[in-house]
């Protein structure tokens, strides 16, 4: 039995072959998520740099800040390029939660060319940080055009895509299926569709909401409830 | 003395390669003139400063990437030089400089009226020609030619109108064909781009803004046209700008050409003309060895320019904020460009990295990520908002009164409400000014509006 573990043991091979039943290592460089929960079922345990993250969420849902403003944050001091953002982003919530607001730059292209080519474009840029693109109706080429481009020049990526796209074969290092759940108690339920590892088994549940909102929701119903208590 | 004579091979890249040898040539030596078609330079002055003749014209020929090729002579004098040049046609300039007195007659310019008469008097070379007396040659052939003779052979001054490099760059190129399509001016553009990058280099500038001009066929009746780059006069006009001085023509070459996608042309181009009108000194490169200083990569002032050129200036935005307690008027997002020159955004720079100015939010403040570009209008149902199904209000009141001066004054009472399917909303309901504060409105009355979206 041992025989066969050393037979197979991944060290010094590689960094891009793993075991089967585990997480790739870190062969690339990653930004932590800012949850330990995500983290440990990320390979490499964060975001990748240099790679392209797909996020899916069902339509008209757009829980993605909560998902990527901790690592946005942390990201350094460059810009961060919005493509095609689905609703107005609101600097001053941005800048409380650590993105500062003269970091964004949002680019409403028309069409669904123009917007992979402004996405390309910010890939492109020396003094970009990260790239957050909202892209509805893509080809899986022009997908993989966008992850040759994260990898040249070492950007965070993140396409936001409808959860339609499940289906789709496509080229990211990572697919992650995000929606609010069932569950009482605001959760978000996240699963990844594909990673460097195991398939998932169960999707995970985070909190869905800031730790800030969060305290400010509990300290509100305690005073509903006292309040009820009273009368 | 030392003279070198240039003749530039004619290039399809440069507009004007002649002229943009003399302005490469230059920078070598303040001595430069133009004979005939060819260039002649002296450069024994500056020989000590660049490490003798050889590394001399190691430096003149062999650095010069964005020049053509060209054929050169040397000679102790620029009449030596340009006569050498005029005969070097095969064989290598250096190896065996023709000796002056060799020299074919024709080679020399003020020879050449006489040319049968002294081929007549058996006379072929500058030797021969020498040898003749001189008080003869004066009044058979004129002062002229014994004055080039002494110069030929250094014995007198050379004096030429020297060339110099002009303060603003200004160049026109006849188009070889006409062009209908404004797309197709870019071949020509390209050709004055590289000529103005030898001029940028040669003043050690960066370009600011520049003018691209083309001058329309006057026959075509449609020449009387007008739109953003015609006034309906024969002219048309582009100008570009850039937010950084730059040398960098493969940028301002890819401005142009999505500037150019935008122009339609009334009748066809047959010259073109390209000005700058904005020029800065260049700091030279920072040539850093710390890895976190070399980035791959196009800088981000390249990058809005590119994107606001073919988007649109006011699609490519960047936000500021204002202190103002109506969400909808505590940022507003500009165009990026704007933001950039008027140096608001100086954040994006690279001198001014890590000094944000802090303007921004406490981290306690509780605003929506989403903000709506227009408040929503919900339905209400027994007294309740409605967002794709029933909404229940989690948080709140939260009330505002701001913006009575402006005369649109705000009362709303804001609410953090629950969407079963679309997570956490920002709501606020609207109180009519009639109403007393504290009272809340009746359900009927009420009406609710979405506004952000916490996400």
């Amino acid at each position: 039995m041992s025989a066969t573990h050393r037979l197979l043991s991944t060290v010094g091979v590689h960094p891009d072959v793993w075991q089967a039943d585990a997480l790739a290592g870190a062969p690339q460089r990653v930004l932590a998520t800012g949850d330990a929960l995500l983290d440990a079922q990320l390979p490499g345990g964060g975001w990748p740099l240099g790679v392209l993250n797909e996020i899916l969420q069902p339509a008209g849902v757009h829980s993605e800040w909560r998902l990527l403003l901790p690592a946005l944050a942390r990201s350094g001091s460059r810009a961060v390029v919005l493509v095609g953002a689905p609703h107005p982003p609101f600097g001053p919530a941005l800048g409380a939660q650590g993105v500062l607001s003269a970091r964004l730059l949002w680019v409403a292209p028309s069409g669904s060319a123009q917007r992979l080519w402004a996405t390309e474009q910010a890939l492109r840029c020396a003094d970009v940080d990260a790239v957050l693109a909202w892209l509805v109706q893509v080809r899986p080429d022009q997908l993989r055009r966008l992850q040759m481009a994260a990898a040249e020049f070492d950007k965070l990526l993140f396409v936001m895509r409808p959860e339609q796209a499940q289906a789709e074969s496509s080229p990211a290092a990572l697919r992650l299926w995000v929606a609010p759940s069932d569950q009482p108690g605001d959760a978000l339920q996240v699963r990844a569709l594909k990673r460097r590892g195991p398939p998932m088994g169960s999707s995970l549940h985070l909190a869905a909401r800031s730790a800030r909102l969060s305290m400010l929701l509990a300290a509100q119903k305690y005073a509903l409830d006292r309040t009820a208590a009273c009368v | 003395m030392h003279w070198i004579a240039l003749q530039p091979a004619s290039d399809a890249a440069l507009a004007d390669a002649t002229t943009a040898w003399s302005w490469w040539a230059l920078q070598f030596t303040p001595m430069v003139a133009r004979v005939e078609s060819a260039l002649v330079m002296e450069v024994s002055a500056s020989e000590r400063l660049f490490g003798g003749s050889v590394a001399l014209l190691a430096r003149i020929f062999e650095s010069n990437r964005p020049l053509a090729l060209v054929e050169y002579a040397q000679g102790a004098t620029s009449l030596i030089a340009f006569a050498r040049l005029q005969c070097a046609d095969a064989q290598a300039p250096t190896e065996h400089p023709i000796p002056a007195d060799d020299l074919p007659l024709h080679t020399l310019a003020a020879a050449r009226a006489h040319l049968p008469t002294l081929q007549r008097l058996g006379i072929a070379n500058w030797g021969q020609l020498r040898a003749l007396p001189r008080g003869g040659l004066v009044r058979r052939f004129g002062a002229g030619l014994v004055d080039a003779l002494d110069c030929a052979y250094g014995q007198r001054a050379e004096v030429y109108p020297w060339l110099t490099l002009p303060e603003v760059f200004d160049a026109p190129l006849e188009l070889a064909a006409s062009v209908e399509n404004a797309s197709a001016l870019l071949f020509g553009a390209r050709r004055l781009l590289a000529q103005l990058q030898v001029w940028l280099r040669a003043r050690q500038r960066g370009v600011l803004a520049l003018e691209l001009l083309w001058e329309l066929d006057a026959r075509r009746s449609n020449a009387l046209h007008v739109d953003a780059h015609h006034n309906g006069g024969a002219q048309g006009r582009l100008e570009l700008r850039t937010a950084e001085p730059t040398q960098d023509m493969a940028h301002l070459a890819r401005l142009l050409s999505e500037q150019l996608a935008r122009v339609t042309l009334p009748a066809p181009v047959l010259h073109l003309r390209m000005r700058s009108l904005q020029t800065q000194p260049l700091a030279g490169e920072s040539l850093s060895l710390l890895p976190e200083d070399v980035r791959a990569g196009d800088s981000l002032h390249q990058l809005l320019e590119r994107l606001s050129a073919r988007l649109g200036r006011d699609q490519v935005r960047s936000v500021l904020l204002h202190a103002d307690h109506r969400p909808e008027c505590m940022q507003s997002w500009c165009a990026a460009v704007d933001a950039i020159k008027s140096g608001a955004a100086q954040a994006y720079s690279k001198r001014a990295r890590g000094q944000f100015v802090l303007q921004e939010m406490p981290r306690e403040a509780l605003y929506p990520t989403w903000l709506l570009a227009m408040p929503l209008r919900l339905n209400v149902h027994q007294g309740l908002p409605q967002h794709h199904g029933p909404l229940t209000l989690l948080a709140g009141p939260q009330r505002l009164e701001a913006g009575w001066l402006e005369g649109d004054a705000a009362l709303r009472d804001y609410y953090v409400a629950r969407s079963k399917t679309a997570g956490l909303l920002w709501v606020y309901r609207e109180r009519l000014g009639g109403q007393a504060a504290g009272v809340p409105a009746s359900g009927a009355q009420a009406i609710w509006y979405l506004h952000g979206i916490f996400a």
